[in-house]
């Protein structure tokens, strides 16, 4: 039995991390025959969507308002067993599975959505999920780690390499720095890595070279560049991954390369962040515009 | 880290210098007399573009390994993102203007395949 590895995709909202996780986790399973646990870290709980073929799993925090607290609530609760060929009792494709679990938070505008990750997590080691058989746990985290709930699983030493979902924008390369500080600053104590940014491509210009750079920056490696592609939004509307849908789909092949990278990967770093000017520095010369002057600021198309 | 689908250990950091990839990527490859084509195709799967790799440069040496060796299905092999970003890279420093042009076309945003003959 190999040792278990705590991975974390973070990224900026919206980035897709959680379809690049899902479908990534579901390639280590599907090709390489991985044993991976989901920890959903996000209040909005559709890290596991796509392995349950389910709107949206019923979280941690809901349970145990539910049940009264937290310790009213078993494992077999919280932690569901994907489906179809993500059993744990369906070896038709693979002896890999996956488990699932979602740390849900607070209604909107009440109360601290971190708190719903510490708890969860808490839980879940209490309760044993974390068990030997286990290759992965993976926990899919919102934001930008602005919030200190939200950086527990740095924090705490929980996360041991983190995955940063980016890609060729502005504020997905500023998230990306952000949480390089973050992972700087807990580095030392809880032992936390950057393990690569994974590019979620938008397709534009440059955007390889961008995102290479920004990497390069950090001191980490650009691990993969998932092209978008509509097979992905096919698949999800069939609440499945690609890799499930579709296994030998161009697109199943990407996540399929990205998780032998992810399995094989021994780049872990502690990060060196980038200050905001060389950030934008950074922008502009691997950005669309060749240079931007001083005098072209805030000047409409046409005006300069 | 990972270049050209191979793993360079962590020991050798973040910047992996050209020539060890290219060592990497020689090995074990006979690329001598071979035709390695590539097509550029859109998203919804439309040829816009036939290109044939330069003999003797690095790209045609890296396709022809890329095609040995990726674990892709089919006569012509779909080629990752990454490693036709990566195989540019390196051919725009070593082949020079051999595959200056093919470089142009690899960084694109088509998705190319590699049929070697």
């Amino acid at each position: 039995m190999s040792e278990l590895r705590q991975i974390a995709f973070y990224g900026k909202g919206g980035i897709g991390k959680s379809t690049t996780s899902q479908n990534t986790l579901a390639a280590m399973v599907h090709y390489y025959g991985q044993k991976i646990l989901i920890v959903g870290c996000d209040p909005k709980a559709d890290s596991t969507r796509l392995i349950l073929h389910e709107k949206a799993q019923n979280t941690i925090m809901q349970l145990a308002s539910e049940a009264g607290t937290v310790e009213d609530l078993e494992l077999e609760d919280v932690c569901k067993p994907g489906a179809a060929e993500f059993h744990p009792d369906n070896n038709e494709i693979t002896e890999g599975y996956i488990m699932c679990t979602e740390s849900g938070g607070p209604e909107p505008g009440v109360g601290c959505a971190g708190r719903g990750v510490i708890t969860a997590i808490n839980f879940l080691e209490e309760e044993g999920a974390y068990d030997d058989e286990l290759d992965f746990v993976s926990y899919d985290v919102l934001g930008d780690v602005v919030c200190g709930g939200f950086a527990m699983p740095i924090r705490e030493g929980k996360a041991q390499e983190i995955y940063i979902v980016m890609s060729g924008e502005m504020m997905a390369m500023y998230a990306a720095n952000n949480i390089s500080k973050g992972i700087l600053k807990y580095a030392n104590t809880g032992g936390v890595r950057l393990a690569g940014l994974v590019c979620n491509a938008r397709m534009t210009d440059k955007e390889y070279d961008l995102a290479k750079q920004l990497a390069k920056s950090l001191g980490t490696q650009m691990i993969h560049f998932v092209p978008r592609s509509n097979h992905v939004q096919r698949a999800e509307l069939r609440r499945m991954t690609v890799v499930e849908y579709s296994p030998n789909h161009d697109q199943a092949m990407e996540y399929k390369e990205l998780a032998r990278k992810i399995i094989a990967n021994d780049l872990k770093v502690i990060p060196t962040p980038l200050e905001m000017d060389d950030l934008e520095d950074l922008l502009m010369e691997f950005g669309l515009e060749d240079d931007v002057e001083d005098a072209i600021v805030g000047k409409k198309e046409g005006e300069a | 880290m990972f270049i050209c689908g191979y793993h360079f250990p962590a020991s050798e950091g973040n910047d992996v210098a050209f020539d060890k990839v290219i060592a990497k990527v020689e090995e074990g490859v006979e690329a001598t007399g071979k035709v390695v084509s590539l097509t550029g195709e859109t998203t919804k799967g439309e040829v816009i573009v036939n290109l044939t790799v330069p003999e003797g440069t690095f790209a045609h040496t890296a396709f022809v390994d890329y095609f040995e060796s990726a674990d892709v299905a089919g006569e012509s092999k779909m080629v990752y993102y990454t490693n036709k970003y990566q195989i540019s890279e390196i051919s725009k420093a070593v082949d020079g203007e051999v595959t200056k042009e093919l470089c142009q076309n690899l960084d694109d945003m088509l998705l190319y395949r590699v049929s070697v003959a």
